[in-house]
């Protein structure tokens, strides 16, 4: 049996203001299998995103990743290495060139310089991104920078891909891009979780839709 | 490697970003540091200069009337017996009378060619390390146990002065190394701050990829060691240049060994190092 990438075992988390934001929240994804999670906004998908990545954490319940029950700040920036990311709370760094940013999750990784080279030409190839590399995210357009983030998050074959808001900043055109390239993620292996307001157009294999209604998965 | 690599690019974009704040940071570090070596060669010199002149004192005792010529021999003895009496010169009444018309001239003895009241004395020359007054009372008090001796003298008031003084030279030199090192690692901490202050949102960043915080540091940590190990080698490198242009020929200038320059050195590298991490810790929390 494959090990659940993602496994969320009843998540209770107030609301600042009062109230809940999760009551008994379960979501478990196996490793290859993806997930959508549709809710409207401020039903809690970033909120969501926020709790994976350890920058929120529940007040009841248990987060594991990869296998791993996750309390701990220092346990969750070992496994930050193993998500990409895309959206919501990530974002690209402002200090580097759109290359440097793209080749970041390799230099964590500390892969050798012809792989980080090779595997940069490839990705900014695949997303039309070759005549941006040297520039600074300050000087991107939104549908760029989202083409950037959605580049950082493919280039280390991470196994799980985090997506706050796939369509965000996204013509349709590039949106139709970004699809093909997400199938072709699901395709490869690698664990999505998407998180939209609305039900993507596109059907990514292997994936199973959750709507967020009243603190829970539906 | 490719981390090497990674950290020396970003620490020359941190100084192409930074470059006033960076040159700020040296210069008001090489004046702190400077101000130090002054400090630390003056207090060498003065302290040198005082051992110079403890090495000179002398512990006279003078020889009771009451002891023959004859029993002088018993009191040597116990003379050598005694802790920190290295060596010692006898000195008979003529002697004492010859070095006595030496410094007042002959004409003042004049009358007092048959009697001589001086009195036999010897000259104790002491060990270094026993050259402190706490070490030349306990010596007084095992001298006054010999037989025969009447009197006992050493410069004692100036051996206290003397040693006063280098008390206050000891206690402003740690007072100003603790001010000093305080406003290095104040400065530079601020200098940190002042220069990832922008930068929060990177940071943020990089350890959402899953950076480490020592990794995100390490950029900015070999900055504040380079600047600071650079202010100190500047400081030194002054003081140096001003040597050769020095002319003083009547006091020896006593530099510390180079062994302790290269640690003193190395010391507020390490320093700079700390202090760029103080000045880093908030950015680098979740």
């Amino acid at each position: 049996m494959k090990e659940p990438v993602v496994e969320l075992t009843d998540i209770h988390l107030r609301a600042e203001r009062g109230g809940f934001v999760f009551r008994g929240l379960n979501l478990t994804i196996e490793s290859g299998q993806s997930a959508v999670i549709i809710g409207p906004s401020g039903s809690g998908k970033s909120t969501l995103a926020e709790l994976l990545i350890g920058l929120r954490s529940a007040d009841q319940g248990r987060v594991c990743l990869f296998g791993r029950e996750l309390k701990k700040n220092r346990q969750f920036r070992r496994v930050r290495r193993l998500i990409g990311g895309v959206g919501g709370p990530f974002a690209l760094v402002p200090s580097l060139t759109v290359a440097e940013n793209i080749c970041l999750p390799l230099v964590l990784n500390a892969e050798p310089r012809n792989v980080q080279r090779e595997r940069l030409f490839r990705i900014l190839s695949e997303f039309s991104l070759l005549k941006l590399a040297g520039k600074y995210p300050d000087h991107l357009t939104r549908v760029e920078n989202t083409l950037v983030q959605f580049a950082r998050a493919a280039i280390a074959d991470q196994p799980l891909m985090l997506i706050d808001e796939p369509s965000a900043g996204l013509d349709p055109a590039n949106y139709q891009r970004v699809t093909e390239f997400l199938v072709r993620m699901a395709v490869s292996g690698r664990s999505l979780l998407i998180l939209a307001s609305q039900t993507p157009p596109g059907d990514i294999p292997g994936s199973r839709a959750y709507f967020l209604r009243n603190e829970v998965l539906e | 490697m490719i981390r090497l690599a990674y950290f020396a690019r970003e620490l020359w974009h941190n100084l192409r970003r930074n470059t006033g704040t960076a040159l700020a940071s040296l210069l008001s570090l090489t004046l702190l540091f400077l101000l130090f070596d002054l400090f630390w060669i003056s207090a060498g010199t003065v302290d040198k200069f005082y051992r110079d002149l403890l090495s000179e004192l002398r512990v006279e005792v003078f020889v009771d009337e009451s002891v023959t010529d004859d029993r002088l021999t018993q009191v040597f003895d116990q003379f050598l017996a005694i802790d920190g009496v290295l060596d010692y010169e006898y000195v008979s009444r003529d002697a004492a009378r010859s070095r006595l018309a030496d410094m007042v001239g002959a004409d003042l003895l004049v009358g007092y060619d048959e009697s001589n009241p001086l009195p036999r004395s010897y000259v104790l020359t002491v060990a270094e390390s026993y050259l402190n007054s706490t070490a030349l009372a306990r010596m007084e008090e095992a001298l006054r146990e010999v037989d025969g001796l009447s009197e006992i003298h050493y410069s004692r008031q100036w051996l206290d002065k003397t040693e006063g003084t280098r008390a206050i030279i000891l206690e402003i030199g740690l007072a100003l190394g603790v001010l000093i090192v305080a406003a290095a690692l104040v400065g530079s901490a601020n200098n940190i701050r002042l220069m990832t202050r922008a930068q929060a949102v990177g940071f943020r960043q990089m350890l959402l990829q899953g950076a480490g915080r020592f990794f995100v540091a390490m950029p900015y940590l070999i900055e504040s060691l380079l600047i600071s190990g650079l202010a100190a080698i500047l400081g030194w490198a002054l003081i140096f240049y001003g040597r050769t242009r020095m002319s003083i020929v009547r006091i020896e200038i006593v530099f510390p060994p180079t062994s302790e320059i290269v640690l003193f050195c190395i010391g507020v590298a390490l320093l700079g190092a700390v202090s760029g991490y103080l000045g880093l810790r908030k950015m680098l929390r979740d």
